[in-house]
C-alpha cells in the first residue's frame, strides 16, 4: 500500500521537526564537550572547576526552545570527581523561570534516581547514537509523563555522559497534532517499540502499543537516524 | 490531591535545604534517643547552632520548627528562654502503633477496596502497555524484597515494585495513587509490632504477577493482585485486631 500524499507531507513534517529537536540537543552536547576538552587539560576526571560555566548551555537551551520543558547533562559516573553532582539539570518552572532541578543521587536511598540505568542514559552509552526514549513516566526524576531526546557526549572520543532534553506529553500534542489531523484517516505516531507517542484519533492513545499484524494498518518510517520513529495510519 | 500539580509542588521544594532541614532533625531527635541529650536540657542558642550544622538560619528554624511540631523540644522567651529538650522522641514503632489504634477496621477495609480498584486496572494497563525492559525492572524490583534483610528497607522494597507497576501502565494518574496508598500503608504493613509479615510469600507474589504481566494475562495478573492486596489487608487488620482489642480477648476469656 503507498501512503497517500498526506501521510508522505505528515511524514516529512514530523521528520523535520524530530530532527531538529535531535539538532539541539546535538548542539547542546557538543558544547559540552567543548567545554570539558578546554577545562579538562589532560585530566581524566571533571571537578567543580572544569564544569564552572557548564549551566549555561541548557538555560540557553530552554530559553531558546519553548517546547522543552528541561535540558542538561547527566554524566557517566566513572568520569567526574567524588564529590561533583553528577547531573546538570534545568527545568522549566511555573510563571516560566528556568530552575536547577535536584535528585537523589545517593545509591541505595529509596529515592535515588538511577539514570544509568535509565534507557536514555544506557542507549546512548552503547549505541553512541542519539535517542528518544517515551513516553513514559519519570518516576523520582521529573515525575510527568515525557518523552526524552538524548546525544551521547564524549570527551576526546571517550564517552562521557549524555545531554539531553525532555518535552512534556502534554505540550508535544499542540504541536504535532495539527500535522497528525491533516491525515484524513487514523494514524499515530510510534515510537521504535510500537508504542504510540500521539495518535489523531481515539483509536490510537498515547502509551498504549499497538499491535504490528492488524490489517489495513500501514507504516512509514521517519526520517530520523537511530531514533525508530513511524507513522502508522490505517486504510 | 494526587494531581501532576501537586507533584510538581513536590519537585519543586528546594530540596536540598530539606534534606538538610530533615538531618537537623533526624540529628536531635537521634541524640535524644540515645541519651546524649537529655530531657529538659537547653539547646545551644539559634545562631551557635546554625554555625555548627553549616546551615542558614532558615533551615535551622524549619527543623526546629519541626522538632517542636513533635512534641521534642520547646522554645521558652525571655531571659532564661531558648530551645529545651522536653519529650523522648516517638519511636517509628509508637507512631504506626498508634496509626493501628486510631484507624478502624472499616477504614482499614476501605484503604483495600480503594488499592482493589487502583490496582485492577494497573496491572490490566500494564498486561497490555509494558515491554520487556519493564518486566526485568520489575523482576529485580520482586527480587529485592526478599533480598532486603530488615523490616526498614523491606517498606520501600515492596511500595516501589508496586510503584513501577503502575508506571510500567504508563499512566501518571494511578502512578500517583499507587504512590498514596503506598505510603498510607507501606510501614503498617512491614513493622512488626505482633507479628512480622512474611516477605518470601510476598515475593513470591510479586514475581508470579510479573510473569502474569509478562504472558500478557490480564484476568490472571488481577487475580493475582486482588489476592496479594486481599492477604495485606487481612494482616493489617490482625495486627489491628492484636494491638487495639488485645485487652477484650482478655476480658472474653
Amino acid at each position: 500500500m503507498k501512503p497517500t500524499v498526506e501521510v508522505v507531507h505528515a511524514a516529512s513534517d514530523l521528520s523535520s521537526w524530530m530532527s531538529g529537536v535531535c539538532t539541539e540537543v546535538k548542539k547542546l552536547s557538543s558544547d559540552v564537550s567543548s567545554l570539558l576538552e578546554r577545562n579538562l587539560a589532560g585530566k581524566s576526571k571533571a571537578g567543580k572547576a572544569v564544569l564552572k560555566g557548564l549551566d549555561e548551555y541548557p538555560r540557553d537551551f530552554l530559553t531558546k526552545n519553548s517546547y522543552a520543558a528541561g535540558a542538561g547533562t547527566f554524566f557517566a559516573v566513572e568520569t567526574i570527581e567524588e564529590g561533583v553532582p553528577a547531573l546538570d539539570w534545568w527545568a522549566r518552572k511555573e510563571h516560566g523561570t528556568i530552575g536547577r532541578l535536584d535528585l537523589d543521587m545517593t545509591p541505595g536511598s529509596s529515592r535515588y534516581y538511577d539514570y544509568e540505568k535509565l534507557p536514555f542514559f544506557s542507549t546512548a552509552a552503547s549505541t553512541g547514537e542519539q535517542s528518544v526514549w517515551g513516553p513514559y513516566v519519570d518516576f523520582l526524576g521529573f515525575e510527568e509523563y515525557i518523552l526524552t531526546f538524548a546525544a551521547p557526549l564524549s570527551v576526546h572520543g571517550r564517552f562521557t555522559g549524555v545531554a539531553a532534553c525532555d518535552i512534556r506529553i502534554r505540550d508535544l500534542e499542540p504541536l504535532i497534532m495539527p500535522t497528525l489531523r491533516a491525515i484524513p484517516g487514523d494514524a499515530a505516531l510510534v515510537n521504535a517499540s510500537n508504542r504510540v507517542i500521539l495518535g489523531n484519533s481515539g483509536l490510537y492513545l498515547v502509551g498504549e502499543r499497538i499491535k504490528s499484524d492488524v490489517p489495513d494498518q500501514h507504516r512509514m518510517a521517519l526520517d530520523v537516524p537511530h531514533l525508530g520513529l513511524s507513522l502508522i495510519f490505517a486504510v | 490531591m494526587a494531581s501532576p500539580s501537586s507533584i510538581q509542588s513536590q519537585i519543586y521544594r528546594s530540596l536540598p535545604e530539606i534534606e538538610r532541614a530533615d538531618a537537623i532533625v533526624d540529628r536531635i531527635t537521634k541524640a535524644i534517643g540515645l541519651g546524649l541529650l537529655k530531657v529538659g536540657e537547653r539547646l545551644p542558642p539559634e545562631a551557635a547552632l546554625s554555625e555548627m550544622f553549616g546551615v542558614g538560619g532558615a533551615t535551622l528554624r524549619e527543623a526546629l520548627g519541626e522538632l517542636r511540631e513533635r512534641g521534642i523540644v520547646e522554645t521558652r522567651r525571655g531571659r532564661s528562654g531558648g530551645t529545651f529538650v522536653l519529650n523522648q522522641p516517638r519511636t517509628q514503632k509508637d507512631v504506626i502503633r498508634d496509626w493501628f489504634l486510631s484507624t478502624s477496621i472499616s477504614e482499614i477495609r476501605d484503604i483495600g477496596d480503594e488499592h482493589s480498584a487502583i490496582a485492577a486496572t494497573t496491572v490490566r494497563l500494564a498486561c497490555e502497555r509494558a515491554e520487556a525492559h519493564d518486566f526485568e525492572r520489575l523482576q529485580e524490583l520482586a527480587r529485592a524484597l526478599i533480598l532486603a534483610d530488615t523490616p526498614e528497607v523491606r517498606a520501600p522494597a515492596d511500595s516501589r515494585f508496586h510503584i513501577e507497576l503502575a508506571i510500567a501502565a504508563q499512566s501518571p494518574r494511578l502512578a500517583n495513587a499507587e504512590i498514596r496508598l503506598q505510603e498510607e500503608t507501606v510501614q503498617q504493613l512491614w513493622t512488626p509490632l505482633t507479628v512480622a509479615f512474611d516477605p518470601e510469600q510476598a515475593t513470591a507474589e510479586h514475581l508470579e504477577l510479573v510473569r502474569a504481566v509478562a504472558q500478557d494475562q490480564p484476568e490472571k495478573a488481577q487475580n493475582l493482585i486482588l489476592e496479594h492486596i486481599r492477604r495485606n489487608i487481612f494482616h493489617l487488620i490482625d495486627q489491628k485486631l492484636t494491638l487495639g482489642y488485645a485487652q477484650s480477648n482478655q476480658d472474653g476469656q
